[in-house]
């Protein structure tokens, strides 16, 4: 609580929640004027963001579990309370939760078709998202976490591909599905810690005390489990993913990437793992296991895609793969590298999408066959792409180095075998993207094609941050390193 | 004159049933009205009839934390009963306000419709508020009769007719089990007051296992289930929701069916708490088939009314897992739940109208292609509504799933809860496809034939309110839902 | 002696209800129903209740009869107005007889001479049935006796609503 000192008393952790709800209700008041919209949306995630880095300069050197806190009463009848927590993990998915939003909304900027619900749909997202990242109630955690599939859902839906509306339905089938499991666990663990405790509560602080058989443990986390398995995507619950990233919009789809599949992962480390001790402990073997498959078969179905966003789709499971690997490893350094990864990737992969999305509506296909040669026509572009995509492998000394390296490090301390199996991973990841590149910027142009503009300066607006943040986080990740190490719960 | 002496009225208080008098007095005197009223003109019925609510409404609010008994122990007018009754004035309320622009569209603008409404939901009070087995069963027939009525109300429509009719003959099948039980029950315990029933029971224990009592258990329970819908006696609800006209089959989906589960409640409990085991493994079958055969029939449907219908019936199975909890969460749950389903699903019925043609119903699922973007407030609101039926938070439905679903778990029924969540998950489909119908394909149609009259946006503003309100801030109702349990 | 006469009695009650559904004239199926009535009747009178006997007789043997043949005499229904359903016939049959068998085992196993009622054989015989039931009607069920009325409202209305050519 010694951060909370330097901020002024206010419910920040409401402000992030409320704003950009507020902003989207105003964007759909004002939907005569797509001008106007766009600033609001602009000035909502803005002003979110710098919400996000005034608490991350002043709260990130607190002690304690938590650097803010925020507690009401709201139905007592069934000990449910509106809390909020912010610590380290959540500090830093939020920022980067405002980061990519404004990210969209500048990416959103030319969308023709019903704009301002667009961007409102977009500001519900970010809202849901927040919530999720903050809530420390499981009922509360559960309402976010449901919220947020709505604008998913809409977003492609109505705006996606050919494909839309399968891909919007199963996607929706397919999380919530496995979110029901979650609401079920959640609600036997709060009876079977009220019988133990007599008092019945879903904070997630008291139901940290809970000693559970572990026949009981294993069922629980296995229903928790189940919800962020899917969500993150885990391997045998991974099919929905690659067809909802995409017939999504472009817009859209670097907010999937970037934030939905990272809720799952946050959930298992703010809520699954902690509340579960030995149940994880017994399981870390099979997620390693779960991981490792998920490193190479997503990594072998993107080296066979054709579609540059399906391979994008597919290269985001092989990387989350590798967090999870981190994750189930258990030691300090592989766990911050799996947090770090998470951030890296989803900068670096956000801006990978922004400049297909773009490479798209100049080429118009996302065809590896149908492009090719674009190196010649924008070089900007271009370079661009080729940066992103070296970044996504793991240069060193670019985003997500740093957080591979730390990953592999870990896993080799405690566990050399799966380190040394991840390894070849590393290589399909280099060999998939190399395709990428190869296929895009090079080889015969084909005949048919006009003239490609290079990049405008929005596009650059949009582009700059991201190459310097990428660059950054690559040289210097300690700042981000920083806040992790006060959370609590694990290794 | 010495036997005259005699039969002095004892244990009369009128406070124990002064809701439903002052409704029948609103409605009898609607009745009287309605002979001098021009006809076509049907405004002052819909106020009066409304007026009757709001002040029922206030008379019945008046009696929450101040429990009235009378006549004898044949009513009992506590905290359950009134909070059950504001449930039915709701639901009566949100009808009567849609119906008027209904009934006119399709020609049959008739006085008398309103009357019966208020009818129906007297004898919804009485069930729910009767002690007495002949309480609960001429409540029921009050009930039930006024809905056979409404239930074939367009006489001209054939759809109509077969749905009064079907509704009718099973409807009299249904109250001769139910009578039957009684009769068996009342032959074991020699008493059809349910205290009585229940106290004899308690000390009699070897008649607990008696046949003849689980007999009439059984045919009683048959009753009852059958007018809530429950599986395997559902098989009336999708025609006869089909068929009758929207109001009343929103209506029937709502209070009449909350009547059915106050009445069930307060008889298993009162009389046959010493069985629960045994009730209570009869209504997990139960419950199971219920929710089951609702959503899969459901997911089956084009037309949206029908589809509407099964998944009422799955809706009446989430709350009869309330029942087989048969704790103090399970039964409130019920109560909360009822009261949420009132405002989602007339909500849900209320869009219907204003989306249906005249004589052409228009409900198919294209009929409602893209009115997301013709008319977006309309569509905002049916996404609340059927995010409700869903159950996704944060609307009433969740709040609702989540208190009867913490009952069952909390009651050991760890895998009725499971099926429950299961059988969600697969009525997320077809409420989906509506969804997707309504905001993911391009308008079929203009859509210019909707024109939004005051009173049904008020049904839908207030259904919404309510969904919303007990989504968000449930805590209120859900204590008050605590409280109303015996 | 009382045993030969009830089943007799019941053999009878049996027979015609059945053939108020198979007669192919409505107005032969009146008739049976009234032969139902009047067996009933004899039920209530070896039941020690006259009061309802009577009732049963007057009310529905007489007047609900009559108007029942009104009915059929006015809409000139003939025999060709009624079709035959075989529709499920056998499997309503076998539910029937499945709930019968049920009934039967079920009340044979309880074995329950029933609790005694407030009204006693005693109190019938010094008070008299008729005072009875209607001090049980003013006083005991002074309010399912009122809703009955309501009922009746509700039927007449409906009735009037259904049937009326011209609202």
């Amino acid at each position: 609580m010694t951060a909370a000192t330097t901020l002024p008393q206010f419910p920040w952790l409401s402000l992030l929640i409320g704003l950009p709800l507020a902003g989207a209700l105003l964007c759909l008041l004002h939907r005569r004027s797509r001008q106007e919209c766009r600033w609001l949306a602009l000035a909502t995630t803005l002003a979110t963001l710098a919400i996000c880095i005034g608490l991350f300069v002043a709260c990130r050197h607190g002690d304690g579990p938590w650097l803010l806190r925020e507690d009401a009463a709201w139905i007592p009848r069934f000990g449910i309370r509106y809390t909020l927590g912010l610590d380290g993990l959540s500090l830093l998915l939020t920022l980067l939760t405002a980061g990519l939003h404004v990210v969209a909304v500048l990416l959103a900027w030319p969308e023709q078709r019903r704009l301002p619900q667009f961007l409102a749909l977009l500001l519900v997202l970010e809202s849901g998202l927040m919530g999720v990242f903050l809530a420390v109630d499981l009922v509360l955690f559960y309402l976010f976490w449901e919220v947020m599939l709505l604008p998913m859902l809409f977003l492609i839906g109505i705006w996606g591909g050919e494909n839309r509306r399968r891909a919007a339905v199963r996607f929706f089938l397919y999380t919530l599905a496995g979110s029901l499991a979650m609401l079920v666990a959640m609600i036997a663990l709060y009876l079977l810690h009220g019988a133990q405790s007599g008092s019945y509560s879903f904070a997630l602080a008291d139901l940290l005390q809970t000693r559970l058989p572990l026949t009981q443990e294993y069922l629980l986390f296995g229903g928790f489990m189940l919800a962020f398995a899917i969500k993150a995507p885990l391997v045998p619950f991974h099919t929905w993913q690659p067809d909802a990233l995409s017939e999504a919009p472009a817009n859209g789809a670097v907010d999937v990437t970037g934030l939905l599949l990272k809720t799952g992962i946050y959930g298992m480390i703010r809520f699954a793992f902690p509340l579960f001790p030995n149940a994880t402990r017994d399981a870390l073997p099979l997620l390693a296991a779960l991981a490792l498959v998920g490193l190479f078969h997503a990594a072998w179905s993107a080296y066979r895609q054709d579609d540059v966003k399906r391979i994008l789709a597919y290269s985001s499971i092989s990387h989350l793969g590798l967090v999870l690997l981190g994750l189930a490893a258990w030691n300090t350094t592989a766990w911050q590298g799996s947090v770090l990864l998470m951030v890296t990737h989803g900068i670096v992969t956000g801006a990978l999408f922004a400049v297909v999305a773009m490479l798209r509506s100049r080429t118009g296909t996302r065809n590896l066959n149908e492009l090719g040669g674009l190196w010649g026509a924008a070089p900007q572009l271009s370079a661009c792409f080729l940066f992103f995509a070296l970044a996504s492998l793991g240069l060193p000394g670019l985003a997500n180095f740093a957080g591979e390296i730390l990953v592999l490090l870990g896993t080799f301390r405690s566990q050399p075998l799966w380190a040394l199996l991840a390894l070849p991973g590393l290589v399909f990841t280099a060999a998939y993207l190399l395709r990428l590149v190869q296929g895009t910027l090079w080889g015969p142009a084909p005949a048919a094609r006009a003239a490609i503009p290079d990049l405008t300066v929005r596009e650059w607006l949009v582009l700059l941050p991201l190459i310097v943040l990428t660059v950054w986080l690559g040289l210097a990740p300690a700042p981000l390193l920083a806040p992790l190490a006060a959370v609590g719960g694990l290794p | 004159m010495e036997n005259l002496v005699q039969i002095a009225l004892q244990n009369v208080n009128l406070a124990a049933i002064m809701p439903s008098l002052v409704l029948v007095c609103f409605g009898m005197g609607l009745l009287l009205i309605n002979v001098f009223l021009p006809r076509g003109t049907t405004r002052p019925a819909v106020w009066i009839s409304l007026v009757g609510i709001v002040v029922t409404a206030v008379v019945t609010v008046q009696g929450w934390g101040n429990p009235q008994y009378g006549f004898s122990d044949a009513v009992a007018l506590d905290n359950f009963a009134t909070f059950f009754n504001v449930t039915f004035l709701l639901a009566a309320a949100l009808t009567i306000l849609m119906s008027d622009d209904y009934l006119r569209r399709e020609g049959y603008a008739v006085n008398e419709y309103y009357p019966l409404i208020l009818f129906t939901t007297a004898g919804a009070m009485w069930m729910a508020s009767g002690t007495d087995m002949m309480t609960i069963f001429l409540g029921l027939e009050v009930m039930s009769i006024s809905l056979y009525v409404l239930a074939g109300f367009f006489r001209g429509q054939s759809a109509s007719n077969e749905a009064g009719l079907k509704y009718f003959l099973l409807g009299a099948f249904s109250t001769g089990f139910l009578l039957y039980g009684m009769a068996l029950i009342y032959g074991v315990t020699g008493s059809t007051r349910l205290t009585e029933i229940g106290a004899y029971l308690n000390s009699h224990s070897s008649l607990l296992a008696n046949p003849m009592t689980l007999a009439g258990l059984v045919l009683l329970s048959i009753g009852f289930l059958f007018k809530l819908g429950a599986a395997p006696f559902h098989m009336w609800t999708p025609d006869v929701y089909q068929g009758a006209p929207t109001p009343v089959t929103a209506f029937m989906s709502a209070g009449p069916k909350a009547a059915a589960f106050a009445a069930f409640l307060r008889t298993l409990e009162y009389c046959f708490f010493g069985l629960k085991p045994e009730w209570s493994a009869m209504l997990w079958v139960l419950a199971v088939l219920t929710m089951t055969v609702g959503n899969v029939i459901a997911i089956s449907q084009t037309n949206i009314k029908r589809m509407l219908a099964y998944s009422s019936i799955s809706h009446a199975g989430y709350a009869l897992v309330g029942l087989v909890a048969a704790n103090e969460i399970g039964y409130s749950g019920v109560l909360f739940y009822m009261l949420a389903y009132t405002f989602m699903n007339i909500g849900a019925f209320a869009v219907l109208i204003l989306v249906g043609k005249q004589g052409e119903e228009n409900l198919t699922l294209e009929g409602f292609a893209g009115l997301g973007y013709k008319r977006p407030l309309l569509g905002v609101a049916m996404s609340v509504f059927l995010f409700a039926l869903m159950g996704l938070p944060p609307t009433a439905g969740f709040a609702g799933k989540f208190y009867i679903f913490a009952g069952a778990v909390k009651a050991g029924y760890i895998w009725l809860a499971i099926i429950g969540v299961l059988n969600s998950a697969v009525s997320l489909y077809y409420y989906l496809r509506v969804m997707v119908y309504m905001y993911f394909r391009d308008p079929t149609e203009d859509y210019a034939w909707i024109s939004l009259p005051v009173s049904v946006l008020a049904t839908i503003i207030l259904a919404v309110i309510g969904c919303l309100y007990l989504g968000i801030l449930p805590n209120e109702v859900m204590a008050m839902a605590k409280t109303a349990i015996f | 002696m009382e045993t030969i006469f009830f089943y007799l009695v019941a053999l009878v009650a049996v027979v015609s209800g059945f053939l108020v559904v198979r007669c192919q004239s409505p107005v032969n199926s009146a008739l049976a129903l009234v032969n139902t009535f009047f067996c009933l009747a004899v039920f209530y009178v070896m039941l020690y209740a006259p009061f309802m006997a009577a009732i049963q007789v007057i009310v529905y043997a007489g007047a609900i009869m009559v108007l029942i043949l009104f009915v059929i005499m006015l809409l000139n229904l003939g025999t060709e107005a009624r079709k035959r359903y075989t529709h499920g016939v056998v499997w309503a049959a076998i539910a029937s007889l499945l709930v019968l068998v049920n009934v039967v085992f079920f009340i044979k196993r309880g074995r329950v001479t029933g609790a005694e009622g407030d009204i006693t054989d005693y109190l019938i015989k010094t008070e008299g049935h008729t005072e009875l039931i209607g001090k049980a009607l003013y006083t005991e069920f002074l309010l399912p006796f009122e809703i009955a009325s309501i009922l009746l409202l509700v039927a007449i209305v409906g009735a009037v609503i259904l049937a009326k050519k011209d609202v």
